[in-house]
């Protein structure tokens, strides 16, 4: 199904692959730049994963810090998928200030994102999320995502019982299974699609990235310059 | 080398933020970013001009000026003109869009981008409920 349909009526999430490649690793050598952990590792990305594994929340949080600085992290990703976010959303934007990354440390007892869809943040009804891995993702570290059908059926029971992400939602974690993706691959889906991920083991750590746009047409709900800026795709 | 914070009226462009909550998104912001602070200036309520904090430039020369937006600069031409004249040469940091600068160019940037974002229709959360936001959605592909 083409990517749109797919997004409005169908799974409402979508595998595609980034059409500026290069604009995407050039994104992932500055983020192997900024986080500066060793000169040795070089810019091999399971290498950097690997160390990343065996250490520290402490020193993970120090990564986290010096990433404070990758300050075009939004652009890039934006602008490594000009063609799919013209054209839904059309060339002028909201785009995240400051886009996430994600570093998953593979163990049982290492923090794990609970299922949740994107709108429980306050994010707009209209705005669309793309995350990436920096690596090939081969294991369970990745993200599951639950189909809309399914997310809109738990958000309606849960809205009937007066809950948000009560223990239907929590109960999902169970049994779930993480997309598995190929670097150069992309996940986009809308704010409805719950989702989350799941502890696993692995020798290496997961690290991948993620930006919110919507259309600089269609409304806002409660995120503002907080969190939005405007941007144009040329 | 005066590096300032100011504390405004409570309603901030979108936001609705008392004067502590303020200080504390300042002062987080100056730790994050190395920068002392040497003054606190309370600009009045009901105002968006940031008359005091031009007023006192006289006195303090200061370098820095630490808001929490950038729906706390004025709106009205006139005022704005006033603190390009009087502020351009102090660094504007705004901690909750973590935007920094300075200069004429760097403020109208600033004011510039809240205009955009007034002109946004926002969705009243208050009225609307999980099911209704995803059927807005449907209504208006």
């Amino acid at each position: 199904m083409d990517i749109k349909k797919e997004l409005i009526i169908g799974k409402g999430y979508a595998v595609f692959p980034i059409e500026k490649i290069d604009v995407f690793k050039k994104l992932r050598d500055t983020f192997i730049q900024n986080i500066n952990i060793s000169n040795k590792l070089g810019d091999n990305i399971d290498q950097i994963r690997k160390k990343i594994a065996k250490m520290s929340k402490a020193e993970i949080n120090k990564i986290m810090v010096n990433l404070l600085s990758f300050n075009d992290l939004s652009d890039m990703i934006i602008n490594s998928c000009p063609t799919l976010i013209k054209r839904l959303c059309g060339s002028e934007l909201f785009i995240q200030r400051r886009a996430h990354t994600n570093i998953n440390v593979p163990g049982h007892g290492q923090a794990k994102v609970l299922p949740h869809y994107e709108l429980m943040s306050g994010i707009s009804p209209f705005c669309y999320v793309i995350w990436a891995p920096l690596h090939d993702l081969e294991d369970q570290g990745g993200v599951y995502y639950i189909d809309q059908k399914k997310s809109l059926e738990i958000m309606k029971k849960e809205e009937e019982e007066g809950l948000v992400n009560g223990h239907t939602i929590f109960n999902l974690i169970t049994d779930q299974k993480a997309t598995l993706m190929k670097f150069g691959e992309a996940i986009i889906f809308n704010p409805f699609v719950l989702h989350g991920n799941i502890t696993f083991e692995s020798e290496f750590a997961r690290i991948a990235c993620n930006v919110r746009f919507q259309s600089y047409n269609k409304p806002l709900l409660q995120k503002n310059t907080d969190y939005l800026k405007y941007y144009k795709l040329v | 080398m005066i590096i300032a914070t100011v504390t405004t009226d409570l309603n901030i462009g979108p936001y609705k933020i008392p004067g502590n909550g303020q200080n504390m998104i300042m002062n987080n912001y100056a730790d994050r970013n190395n920068l002392i602070i040497d003054l606190v200036i309370p600009e009045p309520i009901l105002s968006n001009e940031l008359a005091t904090v031009q007023w006192l430039q006289k006195d303090y020369k200061m370098s820095k000026l630490i808001l929490c937006s950038i729906h706390q600069l004025p709106f009205k031409q006139q005022r704005i003109d006033q603190l390009l004249h009087n502020m351009n040469d102090v660094e504007f940091h705004f901690a909750l869009e973590g935007i920094s600068g300075k200069g004429r160019d760097f403020l109208l940037s600033c004011i510039k981008e809240v205009k955009m974002f007034q002109n946004i229709k926002i969705i009243d959360s208050k009225n609307t409920s999980w099911l209704k936001l995803y059927e807005m959605t449907k209504l208006q592909q």
